[in-house]
């Protein structure tokens, strides 16, 4: 099968559900797998193509989505505009933080990103003037907007669906692209040894400091539609350490530094989660925990990555 | 003693400095276990603040059930956790080890939720405390507050630590541990068994952890997700100190509680967690020789 | 490749779709409620389960709502935002549940409220307290309990109305989060308002691990009055603990919160929960027959003492009982939330919590409150710790035992 037809029947099924159901709770879901989908390869880009661990993207998420809300309740910007801008928002904030975070390695550099993240959390929380502190910025009203000749109805989740599988699909094929190209190249040499690429001449700081700004733009793009679609957002809810670590989960359960690998990590994370707590309303972690804990002792290489090694192993 | 009614600056001063000597050398208790598991192994332990959980929940069940004072209890919970943590090592860590370092971490990662959650079906989200007679009423050395359990827990992490470095540095499974925390490759070549000594060191971080929480359970309250809070401090201390240096991390502990306490007396409460990771990336980022200390990861 | 691919679609959609299994069709009337029931705030999911419970068994012994018999189904929101957007979504899509209730912590609440209000499906609120949640026109969410601003109240009076009561200075110690900062903006402002200097303004982040600090700091300026705010239980356990500890003397401790009002603060403290202030939202007068009578009948059924969380969950559901039996149910989903919402404007009644009505008028601090209860000022009442036991001690009607005052635990 060419690449061509596998990127086409990608298309299609991520394109089709909303025509498949009108069922709201279930586009819901596809809405929320999409947005883990979308943080998920986001991460991926600086964390499996380049082996550096950032437990800290929750920053660029929460930037995303801060900017997003300020400038549509403060501002009155249409918060289409606003999710560009937090993607870009979060870019140029991701500058600094690379340039202090990237001096370090492994898990020092993991660490420091956890410290940033923690750090630019407790600001939001008290800069009352800018972000209203722990009270948090509601959307109550979405403007009146034409798409294609009809009005939108912001009731329905079908415009958020295809945002987010717009987005989703961009950073897979970012990813992609990237995969292909010579910054793909580099990023693998860096992960495996980043004194030997030094040493053949790649720029590892440009290189590290381009990928991380990409993937800050599409988890800041990520958090600008969790203000749209969620519409409220409060510093917990959108720069928490948990939030940054389910979105290495992802990437990890997947596969790293696979295209497909971030939308199998993100679909299996929600089925599952939601399946164990429609069963055990309060023991449902525990079957999460155990569930994660055998994907990664039986399946190394995340679910992607076991199924290609098997597919790849058959007689 | 009676009581001034309007504490002076010096008495301030003072009064924040023990305060924060006295939480540090708690924090520190619990940073010692991740930092000496991650010398040798190179492993992160998220799961490492379910490990002080259960150490807090033993001395609580002990104290509950058989009237058992902590600070004796501890002496039934350590061994147990230490052979705990071998069985852990030896059955659920190993065989994810060869995956590479940031599966083995998020491996730790659904560990500590399943443990969290065991306990929470098991024993309910109830809030918990551990209530000891003596509790109530902190001695006041020239009208300086000392609570007595952390008073006892404090004196009682400095004969922890003090055994420690004895066994590291007079033992020869001590010394084992501190030759794979250098070099594993050479220590190996000397004919160090890696394995055992692997499983040594996180029994021990093991209970090192249950130590940590029996000693901090009659200063704090116990619930089965109070590990998530614990292990963020548990960072930034073990990476103050360098990851893998055991009296690193008693500075480190140290140093954070004497930060947070004077920070919040004199700067501000609502940031004093700020001055801490603001600290904590200054360190990293200006003391390169802590860093490279315990080699490349 | 082509049959991988299609295999993994199969796989996701079949995953998907049994995620989402509608929950098995019964013919009772149902009640969505979103409640913690993991993670740190687990415990107070628990007692909302408890007080459901205990309604709903209820109401069905005598026949229910017009014969048919009700129902709360409860989903865990692990306290996180966005869960509880999906659990809301799920109880209103799905489960295709008439009313919501519950939340629990402002921050989901202010979710489900927007959830609720977006999906036409009434929310009845019963113990979040940001006052955001009445106050952004949404006309399909209404309130039984007072908002955070108004917690203070009784307190306020109490300071106004004893003679020599009133502070010569404050300390304010409050937590980060929505319930903190209202709270302690609303007593706040009402000390200024008396020309009272407040000496310490104080936020601390949500589960501090040690208050020592603060105390200290506190304890240098020598207030005549220390006022603490926590949302969390944990929190107001180890703020009075440290006090303490410390040794801050003020003629007066008093606690805003959840976390002071609960069994487990005297449980925990011991002796140093003794005259423990509490200016709590509800004013369940202890001389009333109907709440001494709840009161047994919990600690019979479930042998915990019930509080604040466990009146409001109660309540609530006699409250939605009340709707559904004014309304004229069709079977008709969308029919029947509207009808419901239709019968709660109109409600005008009184439960264990206290009296009822839903109205429109202007909170202390100006919120513009819509179907907020209008008796919710008279719901603050001041109770204090003695001898292990929550006592209200003001206002004076709703009082079951003289108040201490100044405080004599601490030597000034």
């Amino acid at each position: 099968m060419t690449r061509g037809a596998a990127g086409a029947a990608v298309l299609v099924l991520v394109l089709v559900p909303p025509l498949l159901t009108s069922n709201p709770f279930l586009l819901h879901l596809a809405i929320t797998v999409l947005l883990w989908t979308l943080l998920g390869a986001a991460w991926n880009l600086l964390g499996g193509f380049a082996g550096q661990v950032s437990f800290g993207h929750s920053t660029f998420f929460g930037v995303g989505a801060y900017t997003t809300m300020i400038l549509y309740l403060k501002g009155g910007l249409a918060p289409w505009y606003g999710m560009a801008l937090g993607g870009i928002v979060a870019v140029l904030v991701s500058l600094p933080i690379g340039l202090i975070c990237f001096r370090l390695r492994g898990p020092y550099f993991s660490l420091s990103t956890l410290a940033v993240a923690e750090i630019v959390r407790l600001v939001a929380l008290n800069w009352e003037g800018l972000t209203n502190g722990p009270v948090g910025l509601l959307i109550t009203t979405l403007p009146r907007v034409a798409w294609g000749g009809r009005i939108l109805d912001w009731e329905s989740k079908v415009p958020f669906y295809y945002m987010i599988a717009t987005f989703a699909l961009a950073s897979m094929l970012a990813t992609y692209r990237l995969s292909r190209a010579r910054l793909g190249a580099y990023l693998l040499a860096i992960r495996e040894d980043e004194d030997a690429a030094e040493s053949v001449g790649i720029d590892t700081v440009r290189a590290k400091v381009l990928t991380l700004a990409l993937s800050a733009f599409f988890t800041g793009l990520g958090g600008g539609f969790y203000g749209l679609y969620f519409r409220y957002v409060d510093p917990d809810a959108v720069f928490p350490i948990a939030l940054s670590v389910e979105m290495v989960f992802i990437a990890v359960v997947g596969g790293l530094a696979t295209v497909i690998g971030p939308v199998i990590g993100a679909v299996f994370l929600t089925t599952i989660g939601e399946m164990f707590r429609e069963r055990f309303l309060v023991g449902h972690l525990i079957f999460y925990g155990l569930f994660m804990m055998l994907v990664i002792r039986y399946l190394p290489e995340g679910i992607w990555g076991g199924a290609r090694r098997a597919w790849a192993k058959r007689p | 003693m009676a009581l001034r009614a309007q504490p002076g600056p010096v008495e301030t001063f003072v009064q924040s400095v023990v305060s924060g000597v006295l939480t540090g050398s708690l924090y520190a208790m619990i940073g010692v276990g991740l930092t000496v598991v991650f010398g040798v192994m190179r492993i992160i332990n998220l799961a490492h603040g379910e490990l002080v959980m259960l150490g807090m929940y033993g001395a609580f069940w002990a104290h509950a059930l058989w009237k058992l004072d902590p600070f004796l209890s501890i002496a039934l919970w350590v061994p147990l956790m230490f052979l705990g943590g071998m069985f852990v090592y030896r059955f659920l860590l190993r065989p994810i080890i060869p995956g590479g370092e940031l599966n083995t971490l998020l491996y730790t990662a659904g560990l500590s939720l399943l443990i969290a959650n065991l306990a929470l079906f098991a024993w309910t989200g109830d809030y918990r405390t551990i209530k000891l007679p003596y509790a109530i009423t902190p001695l006041r050395p020239f009208g300086i507050a000392v609570p007595i359990p952390l008073a006892i827990a404090f004196a009682l992490a400095i004969v922890i630590t003090a055994a420690l470095y004895l066994f590291l540095s007079r033992t020869d499974p001590g010394r084992a541990i501190r030759a794979t925390s250098q070099n594993p490759e050479a220590a190996a070549l000397m004919g160090i068994d890696v394995e055992r000594i692997s499983m040594l060191t996180f029994g021990l971080g093991s209970a090192l952890a249950g130590a940590a929480g029996v000693l901090l359970a009659p200063s704090l309250y116990l619930y089965p997700t109070v590990g998530e809070i614990l292990i963020a401090k548990c960072f930034v201390i073990v990476v103050l100190g360098g990851l893998g240096s055991v009296s690193g991390a008693i500075a480190g502990g140290v140093l954070l509680g004497l930060v947070e306490s004077l920070g919040a007396v004199y700067v501000s409460v609502a940031y004093k967690d700020t001055i801490g990771f603001i600290m904590f990336l200054l360190v990293l980022l200006f003391r390169p020789s802590r860093l490279f200390g315990v080699g490349k990861s | 490749m082509m049959r991988r691919l299609l295999a993994l679609a199969l796989v996701f959609g079949i995953l998907l779709v049994g995620a989402a299994a509608p929950a098995t069709a019964q013919d009772t009337l149902k009640i969505g409620a979103p409640q913690p029931m993991t993670g740190p705030d687990a415990p107070f999911g628990d007692k909302f389960k408890k007080a459901y419970g205990m309604a709903v068994e209820e109401i069905n012994a005598k026949g229910g709502v017009n014969g048919k018999k009700i129902e709360v189904i409860i989903d865990d929101h692990q306290a996180k935002n966005a869960m509880a957007a999906t659990v809301a979504e799920k109880l209103i899509t799905q489960g295709k549940v008439l009313v919501l209730t519950g939340g629990r912590a402002s921050g989901q609440a202010v979710e489900i409220a927007s959830v609720a209000q977006r999906l036409k499906t009434p929310y009845v609120v019963d113990h979040p307290s940001a006052d955001i949640i009445t106050a952004k026109g949404f006309e399909w969410v209404f309130r039984n309990n007072p908002t955070g601003s108004i917690y203070p109240q009784a307190f306020n009076k109490f300071i106004s109305e004893v003679p020599g009561a009133m502070p010569k200075s404050a300390a304010v110690v409050y937590d980060n989060s929505v319930f903190g900062k209202t709270i302690s903006n609303s007593a706040m402002t009402f000390l200024k308002s008396k020309n009272v200097p407040i000496v310490n303004d104080e936020a601390y982040p949500v589960n501090s691990l040690d208050f020592k600090p603060v105390m200290t700091k506190v304890k240098s300026n020598n207030p005549d009055y220390l006022l603490m705010v926590a949302v969390a239980t944990t929190d107001a356990i180890l703020l009075t603990k440290h006090a303490k500890e410390i040794g801050v003397a003020p003629r007066a401790f008093v606690g805003f919160g959840g976390g002071f009002g609960v069994e487990d603060f005297a449980k925990e403290l011991g002796p140093q929960s003794q005259n423990v202030f509490s200016s709590a939202a509800w004013s369940g007068n202890p001389n009333d027959p109907t709440v001494k009578e709840f009161y047994k009948k919990f600690h019979d059924k479930y042998g915990i003492w019930p509080k604040e969380h466990e009146v409001e969950g109660y309540a609530i559901v006699f409250v939605i009982a009340d709707a559904m039996r004014r309304a004229q149910l069709t079977g008709n989903v969308d029919a029947d939330r509207e009808a419901i919402r239709q019968a709660l404007l109109k409600t005008d009644m009184t439960t264990v919590f206290g009296k009822l009505k839903f109205g429109n008028w202007a909170g202390p601090l100006g919120d513009p409150y819509t179907n907020q209860n209008i008796y919710s000022p008279d719901h603050s009442v001041l109770a204090q710790w003695l001898d292990g036991k929550l006592q209200n001690v003001w206002p004076k009607s709703n009082a079951e035992a003289s108040y201490v005052f100044p405080d004599n635990t601490v030597k000034r």
